[in-house]
């Protein structure tokens, strides 16, 4: 196993996507911190009555929630690039474990996943507090269980990444899903009729940092919200289930 | 397997071996496939193949394109579940080798690289899954004549650089047993003769070689046994000079005395026929015998010559009948 995960380590140090992946999330740190100068800007352009109408979304969680798509994308290269280059066969070639190495890639992207998204929470939340200083601007109040949590969910849509692109064998399929879970279906879930729009749209992997502090449900797109267990439990299945599925197919298809 | 697993970590290329026999596993069957059933829907890429491949030959893996050569190969190779028979590598299943690198080596598409990587990164990625250093990476490279775009991207690399890129892959853990598909294509013809004499000379190592190809004329070159199947079954298990002897179309004798020759000829128990220019065509006895016997019967002879039937024709015969994708006649 410590060989299968230095290899893809490896891997994903030399593939380019990596670094194209990470830049976004880089540039999209230093978007935030424009975001809080220009919020602090308006702020002071203000009349004080009016300042306390003023509100922000929590900006290391906005950055947080480009990393799901960012991440999940690099999730799902991780394992369709090896697909369409023919890599995937040299690959199994060396490596016969089949589970072996998607565990191994598991591992890898989950770590990196999991860093961008910490970093970026924390990154963002710092230049924040630097630049909006004591300004109290609704929805800038620092919530670190909620970023902390952020973070864990870009690891999960990563993961969601890697064992669609497995399932998928498809780089644009396995994305189009990771962009629908993402961005399309909680638009979506807004025109199924109540109670089953609150019902799925508490389900979504986005929804679950806010129910996972409590705070779920509050002024939400995606509905009334689990309790922080729930939350915790679907959230685990998301990362779990589709794993599994991954290695279930892996060990059992035939390669191209 | 220690001794060869502690060679490749320190680096070191394969030692020169001398003579004294195969150095690698039992000189019996290393590859073998039994009654091995592929089946793709309602087709059967490979049907009821049985064949064995032995150490130190070059052996030749022939038929058209579609008559199952790499299904084979990739079921050989684990990447494919045979749908029943057996297909066994040291006596194993592929799936079952713990560190595969140092026992097999397999060149199955010279494209199947990613592109964005450079030479030697990808290698170091397959490499270090079998422990195996940067210092051998290095010196395979070097081996296939690739260690000055090392750090090149493969993108940029033709067929051919693609080819020596997959092969210095295939030798990495240095292994005694050597799986290629189609190794020749994108090749110059530069490139052509030197995997020929690197297949021989691994061959000639003791280690046991299998390539695969549709072209007869260079597995003439190349190999001394051959397995040739079409449409998924074995037609002919046989070494390059069996399948040339088998297709001997008898041997050419040009004399002043045709008559008299014939005559001698046929009552040494030789069948003669008489071409049309007045040549000899003798079939039954070898030139050995035919000059022997003009020289006791003092008949001047003007040319003495075996005419084989070029193996490629041999092969045509042969897998006439299982051509998938044949040309209309």
């Amino acid at each position: 196993m410590t060989d299968a995960l230095a290899a893809e380590w490896l891997k994903l140090r030399t593939a380019r996507s990596t670094g194209y992946c990470l830049g976004v999330v880089a540039l999209f740190i230093a978007l935030m911190a424009v975001l809080a100068w220009y919020a602090a800007h308006l702020w002071d352009g203000l009349p004080p009555a009016r300042r306390s109408s003023m509100e922000l979304s929590s900006l290391p969680e906005l950055a947080c929630w480009v990393d799901y798509l960012v991440m999940g994308v690099l999730g799902v290269l991780a394992i369709t690039s090896e697909y369409s280059s023919g890599m995937i066969r040299a690959t199994l070639t060396v490596l016969p474990r089949r589970r072996t190495v998607l565990a191994a890639k598991a591992g890898v992207v989950a770590v990196v996943a999991l860093a961008a998204g910490e970093v970026t929470g924390f990154t963002v939340l710092a230049a924040a507090r630097l630049i909006v200083g004591d300004r109290p601007i609704h929805g800038q109040e620092p919530h670190v269980g909620r970023i902390v949590t952020a973070g864990v969910v870009v690891m999960v849509f990563a993961l969601l990444g890697l064992s669609l692109g497995t399932l998928l064998r498809s780089t644009a399929g396995a994305i189009v899903v990771v962009a629908g879970l993402w961005h399309i279906v909680p638009v979506l879930v807004q025109l199924v009729p109540e109670p089953w729009g609150d019902r799925l749209g508490s389900l979504l992997p986005a929804a679950l940092v806010e129910e996972i502090a409590g705070s779920g449900g509050q002024n939400s797109i995606y509905g009334k919200g689990l309790p922080p267990a729930a939350a915790v439990a679907v959230l685990v299945a998301y990362a779990v289930v589709p794993l599994g599925a991954a290695g279930i197919a892996l060990a059992r298809r035939d390669v191209p | 397997m220690t001794v060869i697993r502690a060679r490749a970590e320190a680096g070191i290329g394969p030692p020169l071996r001398s003579a004294g026999g195969p150095p690698y596993g039992s000189v019996g069957t290393v590859i073998e496939v039994t009654k091995l059933t592929k089946r793709y829907g309602d087709g059967l890429a490979v049907d009821r193949l049985s064949f064995q491949v032995r150490p130190g030959h070059v052996t030749g893996f022939l038929g058209p394109n579609g008559a199952g050569k790499s299904t084979t190969m990739r079921v050989l190779l684990g990447l494919a579940a045979p749908t029943s028979g057996a297909a066994l590598v040291t006596g194993r299943r592929y799936a079952d080798l713990r560190f595969p690198m140092h026992e097999v080596g397999a060149l199955l598409d010279a494209n199947a690289a990613y592109g964005g990587r450079t030479a030697f990164d990808h290698l170091r990625c397959l490499a270090r899954t079998n422990r195996i250093g940067p210092a051998r990476v290095a010196a395979v490279l070097e081996q296939v004549g690739l260690a000055g775009v090392g750090r090149k991207r493969i993108s940029g690399f033709s067929l051919g650089m693609r080819q020596r890129l997959g092969i210095a892959a295939a030798l990495l853990g240095d292994p005694g047993v050597l799986m290629l598909d189609e190794p020749v294509n994108g090749l110059d013809p530069e490139g052509v003769r030197w995997i020929r004499e690197l297949l021989r000379a691994l061959a000639g190592e003791g280690r046991t070689v299998l390539v695969s190809s549709h072209l007869m004329s260079e597995m003439e070159l190349t190999a001394d046994r051959l397995v040739i199947i079409g449409r998924g079954r074995l037609i002919a298990d046989t070494t390059v000079r069996e399948l040339a002897e088998r297709f001997q179309r008898g041997v050419l004798v040009r004399t002043g005395r045709g008559p008299e020759l014939a005559r001698a000829l046929e009552a040494a128990g030789a069948s003669v026929l008489v071409e049309t220019d007045g040549a000899l065509s003798v079939k039954g006895l070898d030139p050995v015998r035919i000059g022997d016997l003009a020289a006791r019967h003092a008949i001047p002879v003007h040319e003495v010559t075996p005419r084989t039937a070029s193996l490629e024709e041999a092969y045509l015969a042969l897998t006439a009948g299982s051509l998938e994708y044949g040309a209309a006649r």
